[in-house]
């Protein structure tokens, strides 16, 4: 790891697996990014959601929504992820579509997918559903779906959320 | 003189056969696929059928149409998305009669793989089909198999209307 | 500007709509999903003034499988079956991605033997993916006798594909913990017949193709992609080696042991469609390279890694050993749980950069995988490069991004 400024307003920082991640609160991020893209990290690698919902791991998550996103410094090699929490009753993010072009997209899959909004995207609608499809299928509460396959143990999975299943 | 003779090299050079029969021939063997890939089982079942390994054409089929209204066969290949589902039927309702549909893969014919929210558990919900090849995805001799089957099918119905 | 909009048809083959605009007429024309030369079903709403374009605008989702929230509901081992089907003209490279993901996760790494192997196979695929690009680049521009010598070739990597794996094109050959099978010695001469005679066979296109005036004509100066504006879309693979950044990951950011073999990265300064062509070509080369390294210190030994809570024990055991019954139990019922944790792994595929994001919550069941699709970003950057040219060119433009929309929709 090179001596490189953390950004100010880094909430926890870390290193899993072998790759380094720090956590900022949702409303530095673009500032985080900025600062980021502008200390070499200009290559976007992608940006997603991870939903928390009822997961069994010891350290809960401070939220149910984490957005992570993956930046990577093409000169000297390194990869940073940067995390972010959204809580559940107010999921919405500021966008970073001006500050990392292929963003765009992947926040359209995000609200698409999670129901996570972003702030300033100019073109928040769905990306891979209908445009008239109910419903936010990678929540966790979201049932896989599909046909129910008869004497199976798994179809109660299938059709449930599965917390519950 | 000439009415013996006559008859005796019509036998040779005449065939006496039923308009069904020789619609049936003619359609089971010029049957156009219309190009309508979807995703992996394109690249088997369009490409490589087609391709020099287990060429399509000796069959009379490697006129594969861009354009659904000039052809006969519409060859799912590949998984059904529900933003997809109204494309194909539209695509399906475009195609003149008569007009055949072989569901290729386990994608196309039961959901495959996929038993979710985002794939048609089968594209037989949406089209009739004719013909379901198994397979993830088939081998092309399999989807030359379906098209022998559905040869044999196009033959018998002959000249009767698909109500 | 008076607003003399015509109502648009309702149907999801056309939309025409005719505005008019200070500029003259603008006719928005759809691409729509079911379109011979768009490379799966993508769907593009194109503005053209006269033939020139305008903004083209891509409507992607027509192939959503829902892949990553079926893999949530599969266990770990299950879900290498699925990973074949989103990228589909490379699946073992997706495998790849997501087996060195779980395996980093989990602290192993496979064994020589396997990860040879598994070089091999990469490269065998990324010169099948980057035959069926030039057999349909080739096609939709007019040279439709490329496409059959392609093909011609591409059956004999998946002959390959069936010796070592039983499938030709989803061989979920790849998994978390090695590969599934040690290649038989008729793999190895297969192998050596086919390396011997593919740089021929790439002489052949490059005969057919490279100095083509038709084919000079129609890729030179189409499709410009400057190199900061392909770090700026985030492009990767030959979309930014053609514009003359020398950016590949397996040197950069090596795995599976490819900083060991001798080759180049193919890298082209011209910027359009001919320099990625040129791109391609040079890749087959250097990939049946690799391979003839790869096949000629192929190292002995096992072909998965010797952890019980990972792999299944050998059937004899189960005669003798309590242990293995309760591993091979577990394992068959439950399957393996990697620890609590997140790991981002990316490997190069044909198309770019094609990685595998899994969260771990400590179950037998993934929380999250997201596959950082090469193809998802690369389209972003046709919207760009596709402005001022040409209707026909637009083909051009798709052909030389090669996006797989399975991979871009997942």
């Amino acid at each position: 790891m090179t001596a490189r400024k953390l950004p100010s307003g880094v909430v926890a920082h870390g290193v899993i697996a072998g790759a380094e991640w720090i956590s900022v609160p949702r409303e530095r991020i673009r500032e985080t990014l900025t600062d980021l893209k502008s200390q070499g990290y200009e290559s976007y690698v992608f940006m997603t959601c991870v939903d928390h919902l009822a997961t069994p791991t010891v350290e809960k998550p401070p939220e149910r929504f984490e957005l992570v996103y993956q930046l990577r410094n093409m000169k000297s090699l390194e990869e940073l992820r940067v995390r972010v929490f959204v809580p559940e009753g107010d999921p919405w993010a500021p966008s970073a579509h001006d500050i990392y072009g292929p963003a765009n997209w992947d926040e359209r899959e995000t609200w698409d997918m999670f129901g996570v909004r972003f702030e300033g995207h100019p073109d928040m609608t769905r990306i891979l559903m209908p445009d008239d499809w109910v419903g936010h299928p990678l929540r966790r509460d979201f049932p896989v779906g599909g046909e129910v396959v008869d004497f199976s143990e798994d179809h109660e999975v299938w059709q449930t959320a599965p917390p519950e299943a | 003189m000439g009415i013996e003779q006559l008859s005796d090299r019509l036998g040779e050079n005449v065939l006496t056969t039923t308009l069904g029969k020789v619609v049936g021939w003619g359609r089971a063997n010029s049957v156009w696929p219309a190009q309508f890939g979807l995703a992996c089982c394109a690249i088997e079942g369009l490409m490589h059928t087609a391709g020099p390994g287990f060429d399509i054409g000796r069959f009379g089929s490697e006129a594969m149409r861009a354009s659904p209204r000039q052809s006969d066969l519409m060859i799912v290949t590949g998984r059904v998305s529900q933003k997809m589902a109204p494309v194909l039927r539209q695509i399906y309702d475009q195609m003149p009669e008569p007009k055949w549909v072989i569901s290729m893969g386990a994608c196309a014919s039961t959901g495959g793989v996929f038993n979710n929210y985002a794939i048609l558990q089968g594209v037989d919900k949406i089209v009739p089909v004719d013909v379901y090849i198994p397979g993830c995805p088939p081998r092309p001799e399999d989807v030359l198999n379906a098209l022998m089957i559905l040869q044999e099918k196009i033959k018998a119905q002959g000249i009767k209307p698909r109500i | 500007m008076s607003d003399t909009k015509l109502e648009p048809t309702r149907s999801p083959g056309v939309t025409i709509t005719r505005e008019r605009d200070v500029g003259g007429d603008v006719l928005t024309v759809n691409f729509g999903p079911q379109h011979p030369s768009t490379h799966g079903v993508l769907r593009l709403v194109v503005d053209l003034d006269g033939e020139v374009i305008r903004r083209v605008k891509p409507v992607i989702g027509y192939l959503h499988t829902g892949i990553e929230k079926q893999m949530e509901a599969l266990r770990w081992q299950q879900g290498v079956v699925v990973t074949d089907r989103h990228d589909y003209l490379s699946p073992p490279i997706n495998n790849l991605a997501y087996a060195l993901a779980v395996e980093q996760l989990m602290g192993l790494e496979a064994p020589p033997r396997a990860q040879g192997l598994r070089v091999i196979m990469s490269e065998l695929t990324r010169i099948a993916s980057h035959l069926i690009w030039l057999g349909s680049s080739g096609i939709e521009l007019g040279a439709m006798g490329v496409f059959m010598y392609c093909l011609r070739d591409r059956e004999k990597i998946l002959d390959l594909n069936e010796e070592i794996s039983g499938f030709r094109m989803h061989t979920s050959y790849i998994r978390p913990g090695g590969v599934t099978a040690d290649a038989t010695p008729r793999f190895l001469e297969m192998l050596d017949a086919f390396i011997k005679e593919m740089p021929s066979n790439v002489d052949e296109y490059e005969d057919l193709l490279t100095h083509n005036p038709i084919w000079m004509e129609r890729t030179k100066g189409i499709g410009y992609l400057s190199a900061e504006d392909a770090i700026r879309l985030g492009a990767t693979g030959p979309m930014i080696r053609g514009s003359g950044f020398p950016w590949d990951l397996r040197k950069d950011r090596p795995y599976s042991g490819f900083e060991t073999y001798d080759w180049e990265v193919a890298v082209e300064p011209g910027c359009d469609c001919y320099a990625r062509y040129l791109v391609r070509i040079k890749e087959m080369r250097e990939s049946v390279k690799i391979l003839r390294q790869a096949l000629d210190r192929l190292p002995g030994g096992p072909v998965n890694v010797d952890d019980r809570k990972m792999l299944p024990p050998p059937r004899e055991e189960l005669d003798t050993s309590m242990e293995a019954v309760i591993h091979h139990f577990k394992l068959f019922t439950e399957g393996y749980s990697p620890p609590p944790g997140d790991v981002y792994v990316a490997v190069e595929s044909g198309r770019g950069e094609n990685g595998c994001y899994i969260v771990s919550d400590g179950t037998h069941k993934p929380r999250r995988v997201k596959f950082r699709a090469a193809s998802f970003v690369n389209l972003q950057a046709v919207e760009h490069m596709a402005l001022g040219h040409m209707v026909a060119d637009m083909i051009a433009v798709i052909g030389t991004a090669d996006t797989v929309l399975g991979d871009v929709d997942r």
